[in-house]
């Protein structure tokens, strides 16, 4: 059954998580997607790893192995001009160019907006840059780090009993630049059904990662702009449970948002006598007394096994939650029982297991369908598809443009 | 309809039927809401979204139509209020979802089915619908009958176990990072969705798992585990292919700047910077493996150099050196941020109840088809009427009657 997104022709350069993201969401669901990497080298999260036996190798990382499935990929050095030309002629063949090239170093490596856009005018343009491409910063440098810091998120990570010595803490992995992925994919789809819709042309979509990491930072900004309040890492919950406890074999989440999960959690508790008491007698007051809450739960808690307290929740439509590694997460039975998980070989890493679909899409299911190109794989047939002849890609070869 | 550009923006024309409440779903459908589409929520004050009694409320004065949370989440769109455990509240509903692109919810599993709005039930007063259903854990599988919450997800999708730091317990991270995760996935799915109903004419039926749609934002962690049966390390602020790489103490209260140093070149300049040149060929710290040896030493020497220093200076010394470094932001911090203003990624919208906020905006631009917020997030009800009588096409008395048995409430 072909993708939803069969048919559409994506070109993807500059490398990175965000590109990257942004791309691998539409190839999941059927768009051709030609991704475009130096020949020194290739897209930096193939130095990223985790690496087989943490050798590094750049066909082996896979942060790149799995941001890059379903793509085909082809090298091309920006920094000649041939090599311009020949991402010119790419560039005028596709629906949607993606690229992760800063500000500063677009027009040199062939990505000038207007350019782009005179020689195709029905070309999405989909820029990610750090802080967008206007104002003050926008030739500053970042990365990951920087930016949960920039976007203020940060800022509101717990840091648990470490306290105010503590510095703000950035989350695991790459999330900002997944995150400006996400952003990127669904305006790039709305501009693409922009043409057909309402007989848009082409345009250019400018994604500030920054800004994308704000859009995601819950009721933290207005807590300052409707109520005044600066919300940190070192301040209390909102609502009360909210929060990882011990339990007998390991650790536990409990959340109780609304009153009626609460009470149905005190009911499962035996109804204790604290459960009365005036102090925590609310969400918010359970919140701001927490410190005096705790105890008294952990108690509960600790006579209990996760599975037990997770089970339990279910069945009383209580939120709880178990605090799982990467290894349950791969041996769970449900995720098994939906398929999650996909597995393909590639032909440097072996058979390896991916996270898959993030929805389900019953008429155009999402598909694993071929593993992350080798560094310029599929630069010949690319080429040719393009029109070049075989005496042409061997030129281009030869003088190290591909 | 005074709706300013609508025409020119990407979704001009398509309506969403959106029964989605607290953040996952209402994230989701306010991207359609920022592209253009006219999205109708279906509330009710019997029920009301969690979000909209959760602090912060303007000026600290609790109201349903006075929340932060759920203004923020729910700008652009329409409210329809409608009690729909009344069977005219089900009917109606089903009219509206039978004159809609997109039917979007995130009920426990179960509800729609019972209220007759299940995809099964909508398509066939509307065979071309696209219905996405967000929940905790999918609409098949073992756990498909069981809630769960987005911040549950954090610990649930293993983001807890990874974040933290070297010695220290699993975090949080600060966010219900489940529900927006969900729910721009959610968003892509749709539109992907809408993509292919325009080249085949066919709709379908989305099933997301929260839990499945946070999972695929730790790809580095599952393959990590996948290819070498270890997860990563608990780590911090550090990063295995980058060092110095942390958030330092700099001068005033809690006052840190962050600092990633991606490679030699990087490097041999932030020894300039610090005014400590002889650093950078010290043979402990020459090559990235030897600096990620002696990463604590490495700190403590910045540390040192940041911590008398105010963020901003340091920020734009490095910067200048072309060193990556920002100062870590708390919200006042973003609210005053002259680059962010110049950007337009706030919007300021002049609420009937709440009066004018600041809230944050769409966070990309757009050249050819400009988004931007049309309108602040609705009062409970507030089009109401106007739905009823311009999309359904009901007459005045009949939506009075309407009324007068509760329906719309």
């Amino acid at each position: 059954m072909p993708g939803a997104l069969a048919g559409m022709r994506v070109l993807e350069c500059g490398g990175g998580a965000a590109a990257g993201y942004a791309t691998k969401l539409l190839a999941d669901l059927g768009a051709d997607v030609i991704k475009v990497e130096t020949p020194d080298g290739g897209d930096v999260t193939r130095r990223r790893g985790p690496f087989p036996g943490s050798v590094p190798h750049p066909e082996r990382s896979g942060t790149f192995l799995y941001l890059n499935a379903n793509k085909r990929g082809i090298t091309l050095d920006l920094a000649q001009p041939r090599g311009r030309e020949v991402l010119a002629r790419l560039a005028g063949g596709v629906d949607l160019l993606v690229h992760a090239i800063p500000p500063a170093e677009m027009a040199r490596n062939g990505l000038d907006v207007e350019a782009l856009l005179r020689r195709n005018p029905g070309l999405i343009l989909t820029t990610i840059s750090p802080f967008g491409i206007t104002g003050p910063y926008r030739d500053w440098r970042a990365e990951e780090l920087t930016l949960s810091n920039a976007g203020g998120w940060a800022w509101l990570i717990d840091v648990d009993a470490g306290g105010a010595e503590m510095p703000p803490l950035k989350a695991f992995g790459q999330q900002a630049h997944l995150q400006a992925g996400m952003n990127a994919a669904a305006a790039s789809l709305a501009a693409l059904l922009a043409r057909q819709l309402n007989g848009a042309g082409g345009q250019h979509i400018d994604v500030s990662i920054q800004e994308c990491v704000m859009a995601f930072l819950e009721m933290n900004f207005v807590h300052f702009s409707y109520g005044g309040r600066i919300a940190s890492r070192l301040g209390q919950r909102l609502v009360q449970p909210w929060s990882i406890l011990p339990a007998k074999d390991g650790l536990v989440f409990l959340l109780c948002v609304e009153e009626d999960q609460w009470r149905r959690f005190v009911e499962w508790m035996g109804n204790p006598e604290f459960a009365q008491w005036e102090v925590f007698a609310d969400r918010f007051a359970r919140a701001s007394t927490w410190d005096a809450l705790r105890p008294y739960l952990e108690e509960w808690t600790r006579q209990h096994t996760v599975e037990e307290i997770y089970r339990g929740g279910l069945e009383r439509r209580l939120a709880f939650a178990p605090v799982s590694t990467m290894g349950d997460l791969l041996r769970d039975e449900h995720l098994a029982v939906r398929g999650f998980f996909a597995e393909i070989a590639h032909p440097e890493a072996g058979s390896l297991r991916y996270p898959g679909a993030p929805a389900k899409l019953g008429a155009t299911p999402w598909e694993l369908r071929s593993p992350a190109p080798l560094l310029g794989q599929h630069t010949a047939v690319v080429l040719a598809e393009a029109g070049y002849g075989a005496a042409e890609i061997t030129h281009l070869r030869n003088e190290g443009v591909v | 309809m005074s709706r300013g550009m609508a025409m020119t923006r990407p979704l001009a024309g398509i309506r969403v039927c959106d029964f989605t409440w607290v953040w996952a779903g209402p994230f989701c459908t306010m991207q359609l809401a920022h592209l253009g589409a006219d999205v109708i929520k279906i509330e009710s004050a019997r029920r009301s979204d969690t979000l909209r009694r959760l602090p912060s409320f303007a000026d600290n004065e609790p109201g349903l139509n006075r929340a932060g949370y759920f203004n923020q989440y729910n700008q652009g769109k329409r409210s329809l209020a409608l009690d729909l455990s009344t069977m005219q509240g089900r009917e109606i509903a089903l009219q509206l979802a039978a004159r809609s692109d997109i039917v979007a919810e995130n009920f426990a599993p179960g509800v729609m089915a019972r209220m007759g709005l299940d995809y099964d039930s909508i398509r066939k007063v509307n065979p071309t619908v696209i219905m996405v259903s967000l929940s905790g854990y999918g609409a098949t599988g073992p756990l498909s009958p069981y809630i769960a919450y987005g911040p549950s997800q954090v610990p649930m999708s293993g983001m807890s176990s990874l974040t933290g730091f070297p010695g220290g317990p699993p975090l949080q991270v600060g966010l219900s990072y489940g529900d927006p995760t969900g729910g721009l996935h959610g968003t892509i799915a749709v539109l992907s969705a809408l993509w292919h109903r325009q080249q085949t004419g066919e709709g379908q039926y989305i099933d997301e798992s929260q839990w499945e749609a946070a999972l695929t934002m730790l790809g580095e962690g599952l393959i990590a585990q996948a290819m070498n049966g270890v997860a990563p390390p608990r780590d911090g602020n550090r990063d295995p292919a980058m060092a110095p790489h942390g958030t330092y103490r700099c001068a005033g209260e809690d006052s840190w700047v962050s600092i990633a140093c991606t490679g030699e070149t990087e490097w041999r300049a932030l020894c300039q910077v610090i005014g400590q040149p002889a650093l950078a060929s010290d043979a402990r710290f020459v090559r990235l493996e030897g600096r990620k040896q002696h990463e604590d030493e490495l700190d403590a020497t910045i540390s040192a150099w940041t911590a008398t220093q105010d963020r901003w200076a340091v920020t734009q010394r490095l910067q200048a050196a072309g060193v990556a470094a920002f100062p870590s932001m708390s919200a006042k911090d973003l609210s005053d941020d002259p680059h962010l203003a110049e950007r337009g990624i706030f919007v300021e919208l002049d609420h009937p109840e709440a009066g004018r906020r600041r809230h944050i905006g769409i966070p990309y631009r757009m050249s050819g088809t400009p988004v931007s917020v049309q309108s602040p997030a609705p009062c409970l009800g507030q089009h109401t009427n106007e739905v009823l009588r311009d999309v359904l096409g009901l007459p005045g008395d009949a939506i009075t009657a309407l009324r007068d048995k509760g329906v719309l409430e």
